[in-house]
Formats: C-alpha cells, sequence, structure tokens
C-alpha cells in the first residue's frame, strides 16, 4: 500500500474528526427529510391492531394474535426501513461527495482518508439508531397498551368462567410474553446489527463502484445471499459433493467469512412467537455484527486508500 | 520553518492514467518542476487539459506520482500532515447545499481541530473577509456562483494555511463576482500567504501572480518571473496624461531626429472591457 493512506498526526484527534464527520453525514441525511418515513411507521403499528387473524386456538389465547401481529408488522417494517435507509443512505453519501467536489475540499484538509470513510459510515449507522429507536418507543406504546387491553378481555374472560386464581395467574404470565420485554428490545437491537451490517457493507461497494444504482442492488443481493448462504452451505457440505473435501469445507468456511450469515438473526422470528431470546444469542448476533462491520470497513478503507479523484 | 523552504516544491512530476479504451497509457503530467516560496503568488496557465488541475491534486495527495516528488513546505504531500498547511479551493465546488454558511466553515474548521470561542471568531473573521456576513445563516443552496466561489475560499483559509491552492477559482462567476475573488487573492498576498493559483483567465493571471507557469500537453513550455516574461526589451512605454498637441509634436520630431530611434504608435491608451463594465454596473453614490 503506498505512503498516500499513512496516517501521521494531523491537528485535531482521530476520534473528533470522526465524529465531526459523522454529525455531518447524520444531518445531511436528516435534512434530506428521511424521517418522514416515521409517519408511515405510525400508520403501520397502529393498523396492525386491526389485522386480526381468524384464530384456532381456545377463548384462553384471544387477543394474542393481534399483539403478535403488532409485533410481526413492526419489526417487518423496522428491518425494511433500517435497510433501506442503511444501503441507499451510505451508497448515496460517496458518489454525491465525489460528483460535488465536496470530497476534495475534505481531503485536502488534514483528514485521513480512513477517518473520512469511518466518519460517513459512523453518521449512517447512528441515523439508523436514532431512527429504530423512535421505531422502537411507538412500537412499545402501541405493544403496551394493546397488551393492557386485552389482559382485561382475559381476566373478565376467565372470572366469567370461574377460573381458579392459579390458572388466571398462568395465563397473565403467558400472554405478557407476548407483551412489550427485554427479549423484544433484543429483536429490535438485531435488527440494528443487521442494518449495520449492511451499511458497512454498502461502503465497501461503494468504494469501487461507479453508481448509486450499483452499490444498492449488489447491496440487496448479498443481504438475501446472507439469509439462505448458511442453509446452502450446510446443504452443499451433506449432499456430499464436498463434505469429504477439505476444499469444499474451506471455501464454504471463506464464504461465511466475506458474506455476511444472518442465520443467528433468525431468532426475531422466535421473539414474535414469544419466546425468550437467550443472552448468548444475543452476544454472538453482537460479535457476528462487530466482525462483519470491522472486516468491511477495513476492506474499504484499503480500497479507498488507494483510490486517485 | 525555514524561510528558505519552499512552500510548494514539484520535481519532476509525471502522471500517467490508464483509459478505459484498450486500457492505453495516457501522460496528463510530463516531468512538471514547479518551485514556489512563501509569500509569492503562482499562475499556472494553459488551454483545458493540459494537466494544470492534475498537477495540482499531485500536490493535494489526491492523485499518485507516476515518479517525482511534490512537498508543501518540505513535506511529502502525500502525508497528511502536509495539509495542516494547505487550502484548497478546486474547480467548480458545489459543498454541501444543506448547511448555511456559518455552518460550511465550522465544519471545515472543526475538521482542522478548530473548537469553540477560536472557531466562532475564526468563523465571522472570514465571513467578513469574503464579504458574505449577510449570508451567513442562509442555506448554500440558495447561493450564487460567485457566492460559492467566495464561501469556497473562506474554507480554504479556514486552518490560517500558509498556501492556498486555487483551481480556476472564477470560472462561470460575472466580472464583479471575479473582481471580488482577484481582490481576495490581493489581500492573501498582502498577508504574506502563498498562492498557487490555475486559470485560462490570463488577464486575471497577469494582475495577481509574481510567477507564471504556461503547461501545455503536459509539459511546462515556460516559466519565470511575470514581469521577465512580458517585458519587450528593445520596446519603451511613456505614457502622458493633458499633454498638448505640440508637445506631442516635439517629442514626435525629436524621436524622428534620433538616430536609430523608430516611433511604432502613438494615441490614447485604451481602457479594458472589464474595466468599462465594472464601471456601467458599479452603482454610485449619489450624494
Amino acid at each position: 500500500m503506498s505512503d498516500m493512506i499513512a496516517i501521521s498526526s494531523p491537528k485535531g484527534s482521530h476520534l473528533s474528526r470522526i465524529w465531526v464527520i459523522a454529525l455531518h453525514a447524520f444531518t445531511q441525511l436528516v435534512r434530506m427529510k428521511v424521517f418522514y418515513f416515521l409517519a408511515v411507521f405510525a400508520v403501520i403499528a397502529i393498523a396492525s391492531n386491526f389485522f386480526d387473524l381468524p384464530q384456532h386456538e381456545g377463548p384462553e389465547s384471544v387477543g394474542v394474535n393481534v399483539l403478535r401481529s403488532i409485533k410481526s408488522w413492526s419489526l417487518g417494517t423496522m428491518t425494511l426501513f433500517s435497510m433501506v435507509l442503511s444501503i441507499v443512505a451510505t451508497a448515496l453519501l460517496l458518489p454525491k461527495d465525489v460528483e460535488d467536489r465536496t470530497l476534495y475540499t475534505i481531503l485536502a484538509k488534514p483528514v485521513p482518508r480512513f477517518d473520512y470513510l469511518a466518519g460517513k459510515l459512523l453518521g449512517v449507522i447512528l441515523l439508523v439508531f436514532v431512527s429504530l429507536a423512535l421505531m422502537d418507543v411507538l412500537m412499545t406504546a402501541v405493544l403496551h397498551i394493546r397488551t393492557s387491553i386485552v389482559l382485561e378481555q382475559q381476566l373478565a374472560m376467565a372470572q366469567a368462567q370461574s377460573w381458579p386464581q392459579d390458572a388466571i395467574q398462568s395465563l397473565r404470565q403467558e400472554t405478557a410474553l407476548h407483551g412489550p420485554s427485554w427479549s423484544l428490545q433484543g429483536a429490535v437491537f438485531a435488527v440494528f446489527l443487521r442494518a449495520s451490517i449492511m451499511a458497512s457493507l454498502s461502503l465497501l461497494i461503494s468504494t469501487f463502484s461507479t453508481s448509486t444504482l450499483f452499490t444498492t442492488i449488489v447491496s440487496f443481493m448479498v443481504y438475501f445471499i446472507g439469509h439462505f448462504q448458511a442453509d446452502a452451505r450446510d446443504a452443499y457440505l451433506q449432499a456430499g459433493h464436498a463434505g469429504e473435501g477439505m476444499i469444499g469445507r474451506i471455501l464454504s468456511l471463506l464464504m461465511s467469512l466475506v458474506l455476511p450469515d444472518f442465520q443467528n438473526f433468525n431468532v426475531i422470528d422466535a421473539v414474535i412467537e414469544g419466546q425468550t431470546m437467550p443472552m448468548l444469542i444475543l452476544a454472538k448476533m453482537t460479535l457476528v455484527g462487530l466482525y462483519y462491520a470491522v472486516f468491511y470497513t477495513i476492506a474499504s478503507w484499503y480500497v479507498f486508500a488507494e483510490k486517485e479523484f | 520553518m525555514n524561510q528558505t523552504t519552499p512552500a510548494v516544491e514539484i520535481k519532476n512530476l509525471v502522471k500517467d492514467f490508464k483509459t478505459s479504451f484498450r486500457n492505453q497509457t495516457l501522460r496528463a503530467v510530463d516531468d512538471v518542476s514547479i518551485r514556489i516560496m512563501p509569500g509569492e503568488v503562482y499562475g499556472l496557465i494553459g488551454p483545458n487539459g493540459s494537466g494544470k488541475s492534475t498537477t495540482m491534486k499531485a500536490l493535494l495527495g489526491l492523485v499518485v506520482p507516476t515518479s517525482g516528488q511534490c512537498a508543501i513546505f518540505g513535506m511529502d504531500s502525500l502525508k497528511v500532515d502536509s495539509r495542516n498547511d494547505v487550502g484548497f479551493l478546486p474547480e467548480n465546488p458545489y459543498f454541501y447545499k444543506h448547511l448555511s454558511g456559518a455552518e460550511t466553515l465550522r465544519f471545515y474548521g472543526k475538521l482542522c481541530g478548530l473548537k469553540g470561542k477560536v472557531l466562532e471568531a475564526r468563523v465571522s473573521e472570514l465571513l467578513a473577509l469574503v464579504d458574505l456576513e449577510g449570508a451567513r445563516d442562509r442555506r448554500l443552496g440558495g447561493y450564487s456562483k460567485g457566492m460559492l466561489q467566495r464561501i469556497g475560499l473562506a474554507q480554504a483559509l479556514v486552518q490560517e494555511p500558509r498556501l492556498v491552492i486555487l483551481d480556476e477559482p472564477t470560472a462561470g462567476v460575472d466580472p464583479v463576482g471575479s473582481r471580488q475573488i482577484r481582490d481576495l487573492i490581493l489581500k492573501l498576498k498582502e498577508r504574506g500567504i502563498t498562492v498557487f493559483l490555475c486559470s485560462h483567465l490570463l488577464e486575471q493571471v497577469q494582475e495577481v501572480c509574481d510567477q507564471v507557469g504556461i503547461v501545455f500537453r503536459g509539459k511546462m513550455v515556460k516559466e519565470g518571473r511575470l514581469d521577465d516574461l512580458i517585458a519587450i526589451e528593445d520596446q519603451t512605454e511613456i505614457v502622458l496624461k493633458d499633454a498638448s498637441p505640440e508637445l506631442i509634436a516635439q517629442i514626435t520630431a525629436l524621436v524622428a531626429n534620433s538616430a536609430g530611434t523608430t516611433l511604432l504608435h502613438t494615441g490614447k491608451p485604451r481602457t479594458t472591457l472589464e474595466r468599462l463594465f465594472l464601471r456601467e454596473t458599479t452603482p454610485t453614490d449619489p450624494s
């Protein structure tokens, strides 16, 4: 690698410069009015109250489907918005700076290229974090109110049918699992981690791509690959095509190291079903998220450091 | 830093680009050497595509030389440190339209490590210098071309650099805006700031530059002190005010009687079209 990436000691710290660029990218995106989508989310979160699917369970589970629907629609919308935001915003920022020549004015200051890249990425991640936090508050509020209503309905039904106290207590506990919980917050965090991975991957693609459209399309393709690559790998290895060969195993391992593997993130579906998210899974997801984000950022730097403008 | 250390030292710079057509090599800069001493204003002139912008980009580390070296105040320009002492205004910059003038300067100032009261004072000082105090809170999306160039010049100066690199600073700007930018360059010169200017507006270069280099097809074809380059050694100019026709006749007769001297031309000096434009379009004080 050439001297171009050599980081010496310009005035101001790396962290402060990264933070300045991150805040600037955040402001830039906010002023593009990206938060308008929150109104759409609010409509979806409230409308999901009325998506009461026909139920086949007993009367004791009355209303639980609605709680599941609220979580499912909310987390689905959060995934969609966070993914679109992280990919499109990242794909947009770099080419726009090059096209407008603002990149020249920034790199002509004592700003190492790594600081510029890390700042842009952090700005997008900050935007995704704030967006998800706002959506989370809205979802939790809607879910809290609806859970209280469901609990009241169930209590009235149980009392009308003269249920014993311990059975009522058990039903309340079971219903409460479908309400706001730490596992649900864990699921939102998983959505955030997945979006952060995709933002850093888009950053890498945009360092060598020539257009925003190319970066966006490739990023979405990799996102879908990330969801089925674990299954494809298992099927490939178990089918005996490469299971015996060392090369096949190494190749599949390399693929999972380079392309994101979202298998662990399937836990979000379990949380929607009211299951508790184990701490171990949460820790594993965090480590996987960090690994991919750091790996893609370093790879982006490697490409960007050699780039000429 | 020693005053004898050149502000800019480009030695035998060569820059080749690969073209997309058959991967052929295009030589954009061919063995160019430039030396600019502190406090000088240097104008690099040449037709479009002659390698002026590439030379400046190499000096800023935006492109890596194929061969040769570039240094700013003795520091290798590929090192980030060298950018502590340089401000750059690229050709036709857009900047961030969502920021106001003051926010733009704050952003660039923070990138250079300025903060707090020092930064605020610097922002106000620069807005006053480029005459944009009235537009400090207006977003850049509403700025005219001339205002954008001036805010661009202000961001280039934010960390008080000793060297300012200006790539076509008056491109697309009307004569009044162009004049303002030229006056700003002269102010920088008065402050002892080194200016490396690239333009194809020759009259402007002539007015502000001490040294000039002419590049053509990537090569430096002429370089030196402006006065030396444009002086016509065997001619002398005398400009008189309120001279009577009799005096002119006497001078003409005197020259005719002098052996070896030829009178080439007499007449009234002409103003430039630019001066005429400025005189007619600058509002006059009614009082």
